[in-house]
Formats: structure tokens, sequence, C-alpha cells
């Protein structure tokens, strides 16, 4: 009976889509914390800021995710990519 | 016509699935990075589904300037690995 009434309507099928970007945003945040190659650290920074950009746009807010693509997705992935150059790659 | 949007939109939350089994799988680098792309290009064409589907054109902009910093950021992690920067 329950999983009569368990149709798709348009509620359901945002909250999915709301849902498994968080997980991705979730699972990409963490995959950047506990990698030793920094480089990689620095590609899962640019994803989750690319995640989360679309959920601001999600909120309704685009002033703000356009702001967030501008900063994180080019100019901190390019700053980390030079104070990377200066230092090592690996993590010890 | 909604049905065509709900169709659309389960189709590229695939495919970014899809992409990020790739990502967190990769095991070098160069395959983490062609999938970052293919994950920016693939939420890319869902801003502008989403533009669609909110009758608001100020979120094509968001689109635009998605797209083209996001190629920004990949060639700059590519001259990276080239010894560029």
């Amino acid at each position: 009976m329950i999983l009569l009434q368990w149709t798709l309507t348009p509620e359901l099928l945002y909250q999915a889509g709301t849902g498994i970007l968080l997980f991705l945003l979730v699972v990409a945040a963490i995959f950047s914390v506990v990698q030793k190659d920094l480089l990689m650290a620095i590609v899962g920074t640019s994803l989750v800021s690319l995640i989360l950009s679309v959920l601001f746009l999600l909120l309704h807010a685009p002033d703000v995710a356009l702001t967030e693509a501008a900063i994180g997705v080019a100019l901190t992935t390019a700053i980390f990519l030079i104070a990377l150059r200066k230092t090592g790659r690996y993590e010890e | 016509m909604d049905t065509f949007y709900y169709i659309l939109g389960g189709i590229l939350l695939l495919a970014l699935v899809i992409a990020a089994f790739r990502f967190f799988q990769g095991p070098t680098a160069p395959d983490r990075i062609v999938a970052l792309d293919a994950m920016s290009i693939i939420l890319t064409a869902g801003l502008a589904m989403l533009a669609l589907v909110f009758h608001r054109f100020i979120y094509i902009d968001v689109a635009l300037i998605y797209a083209i910093l996001g190629f920004m950021g990949i060639v700059s992690i590519a001259r990276w690995m080239e010894k560029g920067i």
C-alpha cells in the first residue's frame, strides 16, 4: 500500500538529485582530506567547489553560485597549484 | 514537456555518478583529471537545464561563467603536470 504511493513526483526527483549531489560533496571532501598525493587533494577541492556551486543554484541563489564558480574553481586551484610547485607533491 | 525534463535530469545524474566512480576509483592522476573535466561538462549541462526548468534566464549566465572557469581550472592543472606553472 505504501509502495503504491511512491510514484515519481517532481518533489521526489528534486530531493533525489539534491541528495546525490550532497553525497558526492561529502565523499569528495573526505577524499580531499585523506589523500596523500597533494595534487589529487587540490583536484578534490576543485570538485567540492564545483558541486557546491550547483547546490547554491538549486537553493535559488545565482549570485552566490556565480561567485563560488569564479573563486572556487579557477582562482583557488591556480593559487594552490603555484604553492604546490614551490613545495613537494607528496606528503610525508 | 515536464516528462522530458525528468528523463533528462535522470540521465544527467546517472552520467554524473558514473564519472564520479571513475574519479574516486581511478588509480593514476590523469584518470581523475579527465573525470573532473567530464563532471564539469555534465554539471554545466545540468545548470542550463535548470535555467529552463525554473524559467529564469539569469541562470544561463551562471552556466556560462561556470563553463569558462571550469575550463581554465582544468587547463591550469594540465599545465602544472607538464611543468608549465
